[in-house]
């Protein structure tokens, strides 16, 4: 009697679970040819808050489910490395440039189709055309006035010692990694260490750039290096008087006004996956990026929010963002400095 | 049809010899009592019995087949034989009439309902059929125990100290309910205890474990009257051992010439076994023994007399109640046993 | 001479592969890439992960004797006022996970990270168990002999170091050990709080490093410090576990002069460790009500609840198995299963997540990322709880009952079935449930092994907090300390067993 209790609970248990399983059970495929889908899995480096409702929106519009795991970029690179051929991944949106080259360079990634890529202007889209950038974002320096007087002509000044304890970075956000690889380039792997490793001494450590912000709103750091998105957004919920940090930039042609770009890259090519990538460039993500997420969009016809500095005004550096793809070099020079 | 025969079973664990060549024979409808100290290995015995152990030496056949040897034993669930253990040991997740029933899983429900029913009543507790077993008293509990033990019809019904866990008014009551169902099931049993008095009272047979063997099997007057040595003698009883001297049949000890009960040969030396209940005493001033202490019981009494430079125990029953101090003659009735040596 | 059933046997040993398959293929992965295994530990890095990592699990080793003496102490041995309530309060701890604790403390207090800070919430969350191990230690004395030295002329503080302690001894070492092995793998509060311990470190560098050679490696280095403290643990358990009844009537010393301090002090101890965090958390819940994302939390509790329950279910029948072995049949295969299992007990839940990672990713891709391999992890995690809670109500069956049922015709594996289990069974259930508690609690494992889609209610707080969102965690860190860790405290067996002799 008991006996049949327990296999009838097991059974119950053991269907529950399934139920939930149905789907996420992996399906270890890497068919060149493009199948009919109606769910993609999609590997996302951005925050959940931010870009699940036009994720949403976009199941809504077309009927394709999508599953989202959300992770940080490198940490979704690394594992797609990981899982290899394996991998159930269909797109990997990811933050910043560099996560989505250094995937590319590995060769995991298909070619995307000219018309997608011709979407957005050069040099927001990778050089060999395996991933395509989605929407534009500025590196800032967010600060508390009342404790900064005036923002540092350059993001190098952060290394002296009148700045221990009083700036926030977060070494494990894929857009503070592309911003150190843009700096290894064109400063070369030297001076980047020095400044890492000062950095080390200087800076207080946050998992992200949501992180830092709250910090600074709430005066536990003095400053911090952000993307401006978050700051703008911020500004837009609660109202710009209200706040009580200010965005800076520092010098013109400064690697700390980094302008980089969030992408797409299709790991297993299908029409479903396609349109993901395409709506996302289309007007109705396009919009979304500038009325939700204060980011810049990349498509023409699409004006990006007044209260922002149009892009062609931000002193950022020369850089083109497919150099960024060495990753890994920069993730071994930030452990070297300690800072992971 | 069940006999059961040990013969020459021995079992040893490790180095340790625990019973060094068991022989015995349990004929079928009769109650043995395997009276032994603790540690006499009687509940290895019956482990053995039941298949629990394995014999490191010697058999031991039932109903003429053989169950137990050193190559080969039968497993228990097959040898239908009963176990009543110590402490009742009831399932505690059943009741009362589930427990009962737990052995005939075979059986028809008809067949069942009607033996669980039988029992019941054989052991009085029908109103109890649905009761848990902790709702049970000890006594009840020892009942239920026996009668599940009963219910499949086994063989041989063996029993572990079953009295031992309850109190002493309880316990005489339930040896003769106890052996009264016996009897109604003409069940044969074994029954294994350190109690002389549960064994002589309740065994058709007495057989006595010492050191690993059987020193002595027989009824319980032969046991009584009879032991076969000293042991066995000062075992069972309260006896007192004094010297003496075959001379004319009888044997010569400080306190007279004594009738011996068993056959004794002129001139042997040795030792007499008087029990408490042999001794007679009178009060008289002259006498050669002095009361020097006394345990009353209410309807008897022990009572300890030093005569002749030896100190004794008495039991003395009647009005006449000994005090500390008094002066008593001291007399030996009827026959003692005789052990030479 | 008895067989287990086959049933037994294979679950049996299939849990112990389960748990040696894993971390043999971490071993595996490291010395692949030895050459840059070797390179990463050999940094500076490590030996400040090493120095960090040793002076918490020292400082906090330290902190937690004291408060967890004192209490023990104080609510068993001295006439302290409402004694039984403050045991109590010492073991409430018990019942707020680390990291909820962290985040209790961070969200009252802006700057409230690194060294200090680990050290305080880590030295409030584990001194319950030392208190617990204490408590078990001195309800076993003979008070007689501490009268006999203050007739003798020694006053209370001498009676106490030079009588009272030695007595006690074995009991605290053994806590300590435990409080040490805890500090080891401690994730969630050490994260939250920013400080760079081996477990910190690994997750980072699993997070921030393509080629994970570098994970592997600060992996094993946690392992092999965790088994060295693991095999001093294993040589003092012992001493700790005697079953012996209280002696006598247990007489309580005069605390006189000191006792408003004791009173004070205790109550500052019991505000500091649950009154303040379970305080701000609470507020923190209140502000973020309005904007509570209900269908958020709903989804979260959903999949906490189903993955506990599942776990609890499958790690019960394992542990059955694995008992009914060890205990019931006696055969040496038995107890190396059952060792077996006791071995993974040391490792901390992040190594464990990273080689089922590795291991799906790369040799089972089928279950990778599934709740499968999740519950996998979980089972390896949580065998030895679950071993400890089951395998004590199933050797309670008297061993006559099992002769009793064979005598009747049932044979030795039914009999199990029959007559064992259900007698054990509302132990196991407890057991079952315990696991099911703990893992409710879970959070490196499940972040790093969880199937997307599939949120719980801890992983939803760590990703509020490290949004330092403190009004969107709050109710998430209640909703764990609520309905997993309060009636874990109520079903742990030490705890109810202390606090039941505190009354004596």
């Amino acid at each position: 009697m008991l006996k049949k209790i327990i296999a009838a609970a097991i059974a119950a248990a053991a269907a529950i679970s399934l139920s939930g399983c149905a789907t996420d059970v992996a399906l270890p495929e890497e068919s060149p040819t493009v199948v009919e889908k109606t769910s993609i899995v999609v590997y996302a480096g951005r925050s959940e808050s931010l870009v699940q409702p036009i994720i949403d929106q976009f199941t809504e519009d077309t009927g394709i489910t999508v599953e989202v795991r959300y992770a940080g970029s490198a940490e979704l690179a690394a594992q797609l490395l990981e899982e290899g051929e394996n991998s159930p991944a269909d797109v990997f949106f990811a933050q910043d440039a560099g996560a989505l080259g250094s995937i590319a360079k590995a060769g995991l990634m298909t070619t995307l189709p000219d018309e997608i890529l011709g979407l957005v202007p050069a040099g927001y889209s990778a050089a060999d055309g395996k991933w395509v950038g989605v929407s534009g974002r500025v590196r800032v320096l967010v600060y508390n006035p009342e404790k900064v007087a005036a923002v540092p002509s350059s993001v190098f000044d952060l290394a002296g010692p009148e700045w221990q304890g009083r700036i926030g970075i977060a070494p494990t956000n894929a857009s503070f990694q592309a911003f150190v690889t843009a700096m290894r380039i064109l400063h070369g792997e030297d001076k980047t260490l020095e400044w890492l490793q000062a950095m080390k001494t200087n800076a207080v450590i946050y998992p992200k750039n949501s992180a830092i912000l709250e910090a600074v709103e709430t005066k536990t750091v003095d400053a911090g290096l952000i993307n401006h998105y978050y700051w703008f957004a911020r500004g837009r919920e609660v109202g710009f008087e209200n706040l009580t940090s200010k965005l800076g930039q520092f010098q013109a042609n400064d690697v700390g006004n980094l302008i980089n770009a969030a992408g797409v890259g299709i790991v297993t090519d299908s029409s479903a996956a396609r349109s993901f990538v395409e709506y996302l460039l289309g007007k109705t993500g396009q919009q979304y990026f500038v009325d939700e997420t204060s980011e810049y969009p990349l498509i023409t016809g699409v004006e990006a929010g007044v209260d922002l500095t149009p892009l062609d005004q931000i002193p950022a550096p020369e850089i083109d963002l497919s150099d960024l793809d060495t990753l890994e070099e920069t993730l071994q020079l930030i452990r070297e400095a300690g800072l992971i | 049809m069940a006999t059961l025969n040990l013969r020459g079973v021995k079992k040893s664990f490790g180095d340790f010899e625990v019973l060094s060549g068991v022989d015995l024979l349990v004929e079928d409808k009769e109650l043995v009592a395997v009276l032994g100290a603790s540690g006499s290995g009687k509940s290895t015995l019956l482990r053995l019995i039941a298949g629990f152990e394995k014999p490191t030496a010697g058999t031991i056949e039932l109903a003429e087949k053989e169950i137990s040897s050193v190559t080969k034993v039968l497993v228990p669930e097959k040898r239908n034989i009963g176990i009543v253990p110590q402490d009742a040991a009831l399932f505690p997740h059943l009741s009362v009439s589930q427990n009962i029933g737990f052995g005939l899983a075979g059986w028809s429900s008809k067949d069942k309902v009607a033996r669980v029913a039988e029992l019941l009543e054989i052991v009085e507790l029908t109103e109890f059929a649905d009761a848990r077993p902790e709702k049970l008293s000890g006594g009840q509990a020892q009942r239920v125990a026996l009668a599940r033990a009963l219910a499949p019809r086994p063989a041989i019904v063996l029993m572990d100290e079953p009295f031992s866990a309850l109190d002493a008014e309880l316990r005489t009551r339930l040896r003769l309910d106890v052996k009264a169902i016996l009897k109604k099931e003409g069940a044969t049993a074994i029954l294994v205890t350190h109690d002389q008095e549960e064994a002589l009272s309740l065994a058709d047979r007495v057989a006595v474990l010492r050191n690993g063997q059987i020193v002595q099997v027989g009824s319980p007057t032969e046991i009584y009257n009879s032991p076969v040595d000293i042991g066995i003698a000062t075992f069972l009883g309260d006896s007192v051992l004094i010297d003496g001297e075959v001379k004319n049949g009888k044997v010569l000890t400080l306190l007279g010439a004594l009738n011996p009960l068993n056959k004794v040969t002129e001139g042997q030396v040795g030792r007499v076994a008087i029990r408490g209940e042999n001794f007679y005493l009178l009060p008289n001033p002259k006498g050669e023994g002095e009361v020097v202490g006394q345990v009353f019981f209410g309807h008897d009494a022990v009572v300890e007399v030093v005569t002749r430079g030896v100190k004794i125990r008495a039991r003395s029953n009647g009005p006449f109640a000994p005090e500390v101090g008094m002066k008593v003659s001291v007399w030996v009735r009827g026959s003692v046993n005789f052990y030479p040596g | 001479m008895r067989k287990p059933p086959v049933v037994i046997a294979v679950l049996g040993v299939s849990a112990a592969l389960l748990a040696v398959l894993p971390i043999g293929y971490l071993v595996l992965r490291l010395f692949e890439g030895l050459d840059r295994a070797l390179a990463e530990l050999l940094r500076f890095r490590t030996l400040e992960l090493l120095s960090n990592t040793g002076l918490l699990v020292l400082a906090v080793s330290v902190s937690a004797l004291l408060l967890g003496f004192s209490q023990a102490w104080l609510t068993t041995r001295s006439n302290v006022r409402f004694a039984p309530v403050f045991a109590v309060l010492a073991a409430l701890p018990l019942a707020i996970p680390s990291y909820v604790m962290a985040l209790g403390y961070m969200s009252l207090f802006p700057n409230f990270s690194g060294f200090f800070a680990s050290w305080l919430v880590l030295t409030l969350a584990t001194s319950p168990y030392v208190f617990l191990g204490v408590t078990a230690a001195l309800v076993r004395i003979d008070t007689a002999t501490e009268e006999v030295a203050r007739t003798l002329g020694l006053g209370r503080l001498q009676v106490l170091v030079g009588i009272t302690w030695p007595q006690v001894r074995p009991a605290a070492t053994a806590s300590v050990l435990l409080v040490a092995l805890y500090v080891l793998s401690e994730f969630g509060a050490i994260a939250l709080l920013r400080f760079d311990t081996f477990t910190r470190a690994i997750y980072n560098a699993y997070q921030g490093s393509f080629d994970r050679t570098s994970a592997a490696a600060l992996a094993f280095v946690l392992l092999l410090i965790t088994l060295l403290v693991i095999w001093f643990e294993r040589r003092y358990r012992g001493l700790y576990l005697a079953n012996t009844k209280a002696l006598g009537k247990r007489v309580r010393v005069d605390l006189g002069s000191w006792s408003w301090t004791a009173t004070i002090g205790l109550t500052l101890l019991a505000v500091i460790s649950v009154g303040i965090p379970m305080f701000s958390l609470l507020v923190w819940t209140v502000q973020g009500s309005a904007s509570l994302d209900l269908p958020m939390l709903l989804d979260a509790l959903w999949g906490s609840v189903r993955l506990a329950g599942l776990s609890g279910l499958i790690i019960g029948v394992f542990a059955t198995a694995i008992a009914l072995w060890a205990v019931r049949y006696r055969t040496r295969l038995g107890a190396l299963i059952e060792t077996a299992s006791w071995a993974t007990h040391a490792l901390p839940a992040v190594v464990v997540g990273l080689a089922l990672v590795f291991f799906g990713a790369n040799i089972t891709p089928w279950i990778y990322q599934t709740t499968w391999l999740l519950v996998i992890a979980y089972l390896i995690l949580f065998l030895p709880n679950a071993l400890a809670a089951i395998s004590t109500p199933i050797a309670q069956v008297s061993k006559d009952l099992e002769d009793v049922s064979q005598s009747l015709g049932v044979p030795a594996n039914r009999t199990l079935f029959k007559v064992v289990l259900p007698i054990a069974f509302p132990g196991i259930i407890a057991g079952v449930a315990l696991v099911a508690l703990t893992v409710l609690k879970e959070l490196p494992a499940t972040l790093l092994l969880r199937p997307t889609e599939t949120n719980t209610l801890a992983t939803r707080l760590w990703g509020a907090t490290e949004d330092l969102a403190y009004s969107q965690a709050a109710p998430y860190a209640l909703l764990l300390v609520i309905i997993a860790g309060l009636p874990a405290l109520a079903l742990n067996s030490q705890a109810r067993k202390a606090l039941s002799e505190v009354r004596g």
